[in-house]
């Protein structure tokens, strides 16, 4: 208590101004003004054994799914701004529906609905690292099924 | 009644011009000499001695009777002359010559302080040595043989310790007792 | 080292009144009794006196009238802006050592919480998606999450009709994982 009593007042006044101003600058850690949405569609199917190269990047997380072919329908990136909406077409009638929420630790959270026709067949938000994806499969597509890469990356 | 020092900072710090001239006429003297002690120089002492108190004016507001007053206007005197001291250029030599012109201009030559100081070239050599001291060693001498301040006071003066205040007088003395030590 | 060499270290702070009645009355007695000290005494005495005279014959009386004079004509002059906002920074900064600690601390403290703002590849090691709410609408869903190639799946399982267009013919696959 001594020491603190022979501190200037204009010390601690320091002290709290750094405070203060380290509280703003945290608060104010710079959030990207967009976010590069990207989705891959891709069928997995067991009707061959057909590997497309264009996936080779994705090789080591497809080979989980455990399917013998698998081949890239489309890709498609979208620049969509925080809090806004951008629809996917994606095969067989459904639409994926990409929110990207906010950007926090480097993560970037996005909301996620994927549609059959009109009707809501998931809903999830997920959090992905910066610059990497998720994978959404399931939804059946021409003897396979369809497997969404969804990435997120911000700007 | 003579008024405290502290009781004249108070009539200070409510704007009384008189109480802070009655403080510069207990001290001014006392501050001159210590200053002079480490500058060698006159006018430039009387300089400092004035900032002295001009800071000091400035600064009265802001006294809160920690230190007494005539520690704390002695620490003013002496980061000043120290200051002044690192910017001064003067010759060692005019120190001498001041200290002659000091001494005619006093006609105080044949007054009893000088009785043992009878040799011109012990004289000499001393302020020699003296000016020779670190401004911290100086600083020491002066203050304890000028003023006989304690080592505490010294101590809060020049902002360290008593142990420090100690061994910087025992270093100034053992200094010029190694040079002066032909003429003791 | 011997006494007398104890005895003259001692000697300054004696002469000096710093030390305590039992150690003056230590040095005192020693002193008296052995010429060698008291002649270094006697030395330190001397050495007093000649400084003592040289700085004091130096300072002459200064005439209070013309020291106020001029002092107040001071006081009343204002010093120029730029020696002035000097002087004032100065003051700000030149604050005990011990009191630039706290501002210390709290800027060490602030880097170590934010290293990871300059240091990413430091972060969390997991570099998985997190799923952070799913509503599948009463389909049944499954997660999957591999460390090894960094993979979040979500599976979203068919319903039994009209959900797929190949339904009915091919056999509903499930996750393989």
């Amino acid at each position: 208590m001594k020491l603190l009593k022979k501190l200037p007042s204009r010390v601690l006044l320091f002290s709290w101004l750094t405070l203060v101003a380290a509280g703003t600058l945290g608060a104010a850690e710079k959030q990207p003004q967009t976010v590069q949405v990207s989705i891959g569609t891709i069928l997995a199917s067991n009707q061959s054994d057909e590997f497309d190269a264009k996936l080779k990047g994705m090789e080591g997380q497809l080979k989980v799914l455990k399917y013998r072919s698998y081949r890239l329908l489309k890709n498609e990136s979208q620049s969509v701004p925080w809090r806004g909406e951008k629809v996917f077409e994606i095969p067989g009638g459904r639409t994926l529906t990409v929110t990207p929420q906010e950007f926090q630790d480097n993560q970037v959270s996005v909301k996620v609905r994927l549609t059959q026709g009109q009707k809501p067949a998931l809903d999830t938000t997920v959090k992905i690292p910066n610059k990497r994806n998720f994978i959404l499969a399931g939804p059946q597509h021409e003897g396979g099924i369809l497997v969404l890469s969804i990435s997120a990356s911000a700007q | 009644m003579e008024l405290s020092d502290w009781e004249l900072v108070q009539k200070c710090q409510s704007g009384e011009m008189s109480a802070f001239q009655e403080l510069v006429s207990r001290y001014h003297q006392k501050v001159f000499m210590v200053i002079l002690g480490l500058l060698r120089n006159r006018d430039d002492a009387l300089e400092v001695s004035q900032e002295t108190f001009l800071r000091a004016y400035r600064k009265i507001g802001g006294f809160q009777g920690g230190s007494s007053f005539y520690t704390w206007i002695y620490r003013i005197a002496v980061n000043l002359a120290i200051d002044a001291q690192r910017r001064q250029k003067r010759n060692p030599l005019d120190f001498r010559d001041n200290m002659d012109s000091l001494l005619e201009s006093q006609n105080e030559v044949a007054r009893d302080p000088f009785a043992e100081v009878q040799d011109r070239e012990l004289r000499e050599n001393m302020i020699k040595a003296i000016n020779d001291l670190t401004p911290e060693h100086k600083a020491v001498i002066v203050l304890r043989t000028i003023e006989g301040l304690s080592y505490k006071d010294i101590g809060e003066i020049l902002g360290c310790s008593e142990g420090t205040v100690m061994s910087r007088l025992h270093y100034a003395r053992k200094k010029l007792h190694d040079k002066l030590s032909s003429f003791l | 080292m011997n006494e007398c060499e104890r005895i003259e270290q001692s000697l300054g702070r004696w002469l000096d009144g710093e030390l305590s009645a039992a150690e003056s009355e230590v040095v005192r007695a020693h002193v008296s009794g052995c010429a060698r000290c008291g002649a270094a005494q006697k030395t330190f005495e001397k050495l007093e006196r000649v400084i003592g005279n040289v700085l004091v014959a130096a300072a002459p009386r200064i005439e209070f009238a013309s020291f106020w004079r001029d002092l107040e004509r001071r006081m009343h002059d204002r010093p120029p802006w730029h020696k002035e906002l000097g002087e004032r920074v100065h003051a700000w900064f030149a604050a005990p050592r011990t009191a630039w600690v706290i501002p210390a601390l709290i800027v060490v403290v602030l880097a170590v919480f934010s290293y990871d703002s300059y240091f990413p590849f430091w972060r969390s090691r997991s570099n998985l998606a997190t799923v952070e709410s799913i509503d599948a609408y009463g389909r049944s869903v499954a997660i999957l999450r591999e460390d090894e190639s960094k993979t979040t799946v979500i599976w979203l399982y068919q319903n039994q009709e009209g959900d797929d267009e190949a339904a009915e013919e091919t056999p509903q696959p499930g996750p393989a994982f």
